[in-house]
């Protein structure tokens, strides 16, 4: 019914407008526009008459035709990609033009939400990514391609493990709760980036305002990357396009350990020191001989091949795209992998002259072992560094080395290579993404659109664990467990767009509905007590007792209106219009709905005919504000949910239970994110340099927390309340510049955001803490109002006591008992009295740094000679921190664990050392406690990729009956210049956003050297 | 043409109408859970409620692991293991935010939720009235247990009710002693009015009046009441709740259910968590964790012949059953670092496979509840010797006459050797001037127990765990003597 109002309201638009169309025709002038390169007709190529608003597009035989007026002088002709041209029209009839392609950025079209805009005219934060920029990157997704691309957009891994994606962060991380943004793959929203072949994507685009994603309304508050594959072109004859590249990686650094001599020193001084028996392990004369550098062992070779070939093409009526692809990586670490087979069929079609109908097809399948490399229990990475170095890989009996002997003095870690070397696991995850979309239209400029989609996923892990008796940490019983699930997501979607110029008017809008569900589907089974380990017999039914099993169900839903007008007057001002309006099933009745309205301006100074500086060809100045929603939360939470509570026996009798799982909030509802932003971008010196600089100010209200989960409580999940606020403001600059000397082409780009992070109001003005570290439960990082999200939070420090006269007469320990029982000694830490009651206490924790980045950096070059091209992409992040937890543990001497090189230089006697404390079995002064110690400068800069490469001659190439061929060889973090002393200074996000920059000895990433060929025919 | 595009635009047009006037769209259902309005229907959701009052006994960070760990500071047990945080427990140089301090503190408060929602609820269903008595006993009992539990560690905790519940205030200030007391008191007789003297077959493990009064009698006794703790530790010994006729069926799985286990957590090998006392007591290189070991001062605190102690600890040259293959195999030097495991808690399958995840935790024997008999008539004037002599005779140990507040002491030590009591028996008696705890705890005991500096009164109770502090927002203050 609604529909059909619209549709009237619009006809009767389209009537007012008609009758302001009064110009008489005197003659006029046709003809056929075509690609230069290829020489296929160009359609949509807009044909104007200079100087005025008249003109037209070209058919999809790239002919128009244009009624002239006395004094018209010349025809611009302009198409997305390529350059603008314009011919004198000197009283020819027919003017055939040939249009050569562009990189020139003004005449771009960029995508945005349910339809495009000329990026002249737009006025909001949008940023491009072409396709050709992230391709045949040794990466395994879309998502670490975008890796320092635009400003403002941060891609942020946490670690190097194969198929690790890591998170997109837009303007700065919006909220405590999932801060991802909304990604939109051909249409579809909720696609997963990483399920797309990088070498498919024809560009990206990230809307990064409110003014350019609040289409997106309560999905938007996080920005949007909106994903466009490539499609064939009509009237285009078959090209085939084959890319493959083979990459070798290595571990860019290890951690220095002691060798086992000095291990046992140390080991043994600390009983010297604490006045304790020596434990006699430590007298044996087999610890002495160093026998294994077990992050040598760990770390290895790895290898990465890409092959994808594609197929484009087209007739008059239809055009396809379709891709096939395989990416193998084989991780540095050994036995850890990823592997991705990609499908695709992207196809457009026409149906008689008004409807057409296009379609997407993407079938993605995933698979990796996923090994633990993040726990700081028995994380691989953490066993190697601390591994005891005198132990062997292999006993001479061919056994597995192992602490076994002394658990308690040679730790209580397995050995890791054998945990890599049996470790069965295996993640796969199959995705299919399929639209169809129609177009119609009904008049000239109007058009009704329709999309449905549908994004399934279908997931299954296998996890075997063997039985582990001549290790440590040893498992008695067998057990595989297995899981599948699947989530499927159907879209609909329905939209009326309209445009017209008329006189210095122009209008763009569009308004529709959509709807979208999200079905989730999952059990898991497992079982114990195999009694063949055979690979034959890791099967379910093989295991003779059950271990556990469980499934569930999940829905969503979000049912939503948009309407968007772009308005644009004479070319010089500009507006820009958006509502949406969504209902979001995860709030209880009276908060499903929000509303989210935008608008922006824009000024084209250049246009003004006071604007009179000639090395300026376009300068433009915009503004616009909005507001966004995210519903991203947990659902139900508007639920008192009464669940299983585990099992019990009474007897013999076995029983099961049920008790209240959460307490519910039925007010929740969505974040509101309320944002401002101001640009000026800047055409210069004939379009050579681009520069765009913007400004926002960006306020999440209602930011959903969860209450401080006091233990009162009990463990009841405590709903989330709608009661935090957090601000990102900051700046982005884009700078490209473009020249041509002789033969040089080159292209320099560089961008940077500067964005500071605050949380303004949290639950009663409490804290929020975050994950807790290793086996003494560390605290490290906590969020408070007034500061950043997840500060480091713990002692001050001021080197180590020398001499007993500086502990008796340090006021930080006048009153504190420690110093009085004798707890404690010269070589220990001065942790510093910040409460000022001369005790050192929980009371003087305080906040010691930010891991927030005060400048993050991207910066490239592309230079062709002849047939020669070279790009290098640098990235880099400036005044941050990173908590080196890692070495709060790798110096602690009461761990039954090798320490770092580092603490050999250990305090001794007075003048020793004034940042290693002494060696000791104890933790009377908790030395290694949170503190400032393990605090460093985590900034860095990295060459991310260098590529180079050589184009072969096409003559030559042509007689071996093959097209373009083009040889490459590149690396992927070849040169890192950073002080940080860990692994790798990219870390990541863990707990949500709670916690980041914390060094647990992650998977490190990769220095990759790759080979490649492109070849077309 | 013209006309089949108009008709596939209709076709779409229709489609849309379809997809887009589903009314219920946004309606959500929590699958698999039900929610406070379709919950609490019947018997059967009684039942099951009260099932989850037991389920999380057995979770590692309450009984059978966090709630155990308090006793390495007594002179029984060396802490042994990996867990650096315990040094500080053992040698009581811990502060605040010591991570043992924390892990079972809101596991307790789960358990008293869980009893909360059945005393809110349950009156409410018509159901058989017997049953409904049971079930409402069980939860009195459990709340009880658990604010008995804080109690001993840490003194005044925050008392959380029905009434906290149904106002949805949880930070609130700790509850006075008296409070607590009192809190503790009220339930505890409340459940030993409802509850069954014993359950059948199918409950056996349930608590029952015996345990009840058992809890009872002991909270008696460190308030010091000594005529009540005897009134209700007789109603436990003249109650079904005879000892078993051998000390060792206590401590097997197969006969771990007797009348004389007032409580225990019931454990089946996969059907409920494992058995984690069982893991962190066994020896490391036999599928153990290797924690918590006797020392060799409470070997030696054993009568010459008292067989309980073959049946409590493990000394070299044991033969142990179901080695690899099933066969005994001997417990050499080595194995633990005092030479020792504690026998009560770690059991292997007949069948060589393994640590037995069937073996039950105990948590109170009738036996204890003679000996609080016996201390509350000793520290009375009265004679002990008829409710010590009773466990001595059932040991298989000579009885003796006259017993004096020491020869309690030793009984209560060998017969409850690490069943998580010394330690908090010696602060009893310190408090009491009968023993002098500061001087017992800074003896050498060898290279596996060290001299310790125990504060009075500092170290009669822990501190609140800093985190707990910290997230009360200043409401919840820590015990002085940590400030």
């Amino acid at each position: 019914m609604k529909l059909r109002f619209m549709l009237k309201r619009f006809f009767a638009l389209v009537v007012t407008v008609a009758s302001f169309q009064v110009a008489m025709a005197q003659s006029s002038v046709t003809g056929k526009v075509t690609d230069q390169s290829t020489g296929a007709p160009l359609s949509n190529v807009s044909v104007t008459v200079k100087g005025s608003n008249r003109g037209t597009t070209t058919s999809s035989t790239g002919v128009y035709k244009l009624s002239l007026q006395a004094g018209d002088a010349s025809l611009v002709f302009s198409s997305t990609g390529f350059a603008e041209t314009e011919v004198a029209i000197g009283g020819k009839s027919t003017i055939d033009v040939s249009l050569a392609t562009s990189s020139t950025k003004l005449s771009e079209i960029v995508v945005v939400g349910y339809g495009s805009q000329s990026k002249k005219d737009v006025t909001g934060a949008v940023s491009s990514i072409k396709g050709d920029q992230i391709q045949n990157l040794p990466v395994s997704g879309a998502t670490q391609a975008l890796q320092g691309r635009v400003a403002g957009v941060n891609v942020v891994r946490n670690g190097g493990s194969p198929g690790n994606a890591g998170s997109i962060r837009i303007r700065g991380t919006g909220t405590i709760n999932n801060a991802d943004p909304l990604i939109v793959i051909d249409g579809i929203p909720s696609g997963d980036l990483n399920s797309v072949n990088p070498n498919d994507i024809a560009s990206v685009e990230i809307l990064k305002d409110a003014s350019a994603s609040a289409i997106y309304g309560t999905r938007a508050a996080n920005g949007v990357v909106i994903v466009t594959t490539k499609r064939g072109n009509f009237e285009q004859p078959l090209k085939v396009s084959v890319n493959s590249y083979t990459g070798m990686s290595q571990a860019r650094k290890t951690l220095d350990v002691l060798d086992a001599k000095t291990l046992v020193t140390l080991k043994k001084e600390r009983y010297l020191n604490d006045g304790i028996d020596l434990n006699e392990a430590w007298n044996n004369p087999y610890n002495l001989v160093q026998r294994t550098n077990w992050q040598d062992e760990l770390f290895g070779n790895g290898i990465t091949n890409n092959t994808d070939v594609s197929l484009t093409g087209g007739s008059a009526k239809s055009s396809f795209m379709i891709s096939a692809g395989s990416y193998n990586e084989k991780g540095i670490i050994q036995n850890s992998y990823f592997k991705r087979y990609s499908f695709r069929i992207n196809s457009d079609h026409k149906v008689g002259n008004r409807l057409k109908i296009g379609q997407s097809l993407q079938i993605t399948r995933g698979a990796d072992n996923s090994l633990n490399t993040l726990s700081a229990q028995d994380g691989l990475i953490w066993s190697a560094v601390r591994f005891m170095p005198f132990i062997p890989v292999k006993n001479e009996n061919g056994s597995w080395g192992s602490s076994q002997s002394e658990p308690n003095q040679f730790g209580d870690i397995n050995n890791p290579i054998f945990t890599v070397n049996t470790v069965d696991a295996i993640n796969i995850n199959t995705r299919l993404l399929a639209n169809v979309n129609a177009e119609y239209e009904i008049l000239k400029g109007l058009k009704f659109k329709t999309n449905l989609g549908v994004d399934g996923s279908h997931g299954s892990n296998r996890n075997y664990n063997i039985i582990i008796s001549d290790q440590t940490r040893a498992r008695a019983e067998n057990s595989l467990s297995r899981g599948f699930g699947e989530g499927y997501s159907l879209l609909s979607e329905y939209f009326l767009s309209y445009n017209k110029l008329f006189g210095k008017h122009k209008i763009d809008a569009v308004a529709g509905y959509t709807a979208q569900t999200f079905d989730g589907d999952y059990f898991s089974a497992s079982k114990r007590n195999f009694p063949n380990e055979a690979a034959s017999q890791r099967y379910l039914d093989a295991g003779q007792s059950l271990g556990g099993i469980g499934g569930n169900r999940s829905y969503d839903a979000l049912q939503s209106g948009f309407a968007r007008i772009n308005y644009d007057y004479n070319k010089r001002y500009l507006l820009t219009a958006t509502f949406r309006a969504d209902g979001s099933s995860k709030f209880d009745q009276g908060n499903k709905w929000g509303y989210f309205p935008a608008v922006s301006a824009g000024w084209r100074i250049s246009n003004e005919k006071f604007f009179n500086v000639s090395f300026i060809n376009d300068l433009k100045l915009t503004a616009g504000w909005g507001q966004l929603g995210n519903q991203n939360v947990g659902g139900l939470q508007y639920l008192a949910l009464i669940g299983n509570a585990g099992n019990y026996a009474f007897g013999n009798t076995t029983v099961g239970s049920t008790a209240q799982t959460r307490l519910p909030n039925y007010l929740i509802s969505w974040e509101t994110a309320e944002m401002t932003n101001i640009g000026l971008s800047a055409e210069m010196f004939n379009r050579s340099l681009q520069v765009s600089v913007n400004y926002f100010n960006k306020t999440t209200n209602d930011m959903l927390l969860s209450p401080p989960t006091i233990g009162t409580v009990g463990r009841l999940s405590i709903p989330d309340k709608n009661v935090g606020v957090l601000n990102n403001k900051g700046i982005e600059i884009d700078l490209s510049y473009n020249n041509k000397v002789g033969d040089l082409s080159y292209r320099v780009g560089a961008n940077a955001s500067f964005i500071q992070n605050k949380v303004v109001k949290l639950f009663d003005g409490n804290y929020i803490g975050s994950s807790i570290y290793g086996r003494q439960s560390q605290e490290i990082s906590r969020t408070y109002e007034g500061l950043p999200l997840g500060i480091f939070y713990g002692w001050k420090t001021n080197g180590l006591y020398q001499t007993q006269a500086e502990i008796d007469s340090d006021p930080n320990l006048k009153n504190d008992s420690r110093r009085t029982d004798g707890l404690v000694a010269p070589g220990d830490v001065r942790f510093l009295d910040i409460n000022g009651d001369g005790k050192i206490t929980e009371g003087d924790r305080t906040n010691i740094g930010s891991p927030h980045a005060k400048m993050v950096y991207g910066f490239n070059t592309d230079f062709n000679y002849k047939s020669f091209d070279l790009s290098l992409f640098f990235l880099g992040s400036q005044g941050v921190k990173i908590f080196n937890a890692d070495r709060m543990q790798g110096i602690d001497p009461t761990y039954p664990f090798n320490m770092y090189a580092e603490t050999a230089n250990r305090w001794t006697g007075p003048g020793s050392s004034n940042s290693i404390p002494r060696m000791s079995t104890k933790r009377n002064n908790l030395n290694y406690r949170t503190s400032d110690m393990f605090i460093e400068d985590g900034s860095f800069l990295r060459l991310k990729n260098i590529s180079l490469g050589y184009t072969f001659n096409e003559s030559f190439t042509k007689k071996l009956g093959i097209g373009r061929t083009r040889f490459y060889v590149s690396g992927q973090n070849v040169l890192t210049f950073t002080k940080y002393s860990g692994l790798d200074p990219e870390l990541g996000y863990v707990d949500g956003n709670k916690q980041l920059n914390v060094d647990y000895a992650q998977y490190p990433q990769a220095r990759t050297v790759t080979l490649g060929l492109n070849v077309s025919f | 043409m013209k006309n089949s595009n108009f008709y596939k635009g209709l076709f779409i047009l229709l489609t849309i109408s379809m997809v887009g006037c589903k009314k219920d769209l946004l309606e959500s259902t929590p699958y698999s859970q039900s929610t406070s309005n379709t919950f609490w229907r019947n018997a059967t959701d009684a039942v099951s409620a009260s099932n989850a009052l037991y389920s999380l006994l057995g979770d590692e960070n309450l009984f059978p692991h966090t709630e155990q760990t308090w006793d390495i500071c007594s002179d029984d047990q060396w802490r042994a293991g990996d867990h650096g945080e315990d040094q500080a427990i053992e040698e009581f140089t811990f502060d605040a935010s010591n991570p043992q301090l924390g892990f079972s503190w809101s596991l307790k408060y789960e358990v008293i939720s869980r009893a909360n929602a059945i005393l809110i609820n349950v009156p409410k269903i018509e159901m058989d009235k017997a049953l409904q008595d049971r079930i409402l006993g069980e939860a009195y009992f459990m709340r009880g247990l658990m604010y008995w539990q804080f109690y001993k560690i840490y003194g005044q905790v925050p008392v959380i009710t029905e009434q906290n519940v149904i106002e949805n205030s949880y930070n609130v200030p700790k509850a006075t002693m008296e409070e607590i007391e009192s809190r503790i008191e009220t339930d505890l007789k409340t459940a030993g009015d409802l509850l069954l003297a014993t359950n059948d077959d199918a409950n056996i493990g349930r608590a029952t009046k015996g345990a009840a009064w058992g809890y009872l009698a002991k909270l008696y006794l460190y308030k010091e009441d000594f005529a009540k703790a005897i009134e209700y530790g007789n109603k436990v010994i003249s109650g079904p709740y005879q000892l078993a006729s051998n000390f060792g069926d206590n401590f097997e799985a197969a006969t771990d259910n007797n009348p004389e286990m007032l409580f225990s957590i019931q454990r089946i090998q996969g059907w409920t968590e494992d058995n984690y006392c069982s893991w962190y007591y066994a020896p490391r290189p036999w599928d153990g964790w290797g924690f918590q070991e006797p020392t060799d001062d409470l070997v030696n605190e054993f009568e010459e012949g008292d067989p309980r102690l073959g049946y409590s600890i493990a000394r070299v040259g044991d033969m142990i059953e179901g080695g690899p293959g099933g066969a005994p195999r001997e417990y050499t030097e080595g194995l633990n670092n005092t030479g020792h495991y504690f026998k009560k808690y770690a059991k292997w399958r007949a069948d060589g496979s393994g640590v037995n995840m069937d073996l039950d935790v105990p948590m109170l024997r009738s036996a204890d509840t003679y000996l609080v008999v016996a201390e509350a008539k000793i520290r009375s004037g009265q004679s002990g010797d008829a409710e010590i002599n009773a466990v001595r005779e059932r040991a298989g140990v000579n009885p003796i006459s006259g017993a004096d507040i020491h020869d309690l002491i030793h009984e209560r030590r060998v017969e409850l050797a690490g069943e998580n009591e010394r330690h908090a028996d010696l602060i009893r008696w310190d408090k009491a001037n009968i023993v002098d705890i500061v001087a017992l705890y800074a003896q050498d005991r060898g290279q596996w127990k060290r001299p310790r500096t125990f504060t009075r009164p500092r170290n009669y109770y822990f501190p609140i765990p800093q985190r707990q502090i910290d997230l009360s927002n200043g409401v919840l203050v820590q015990n002085p003597n940590y400030q």
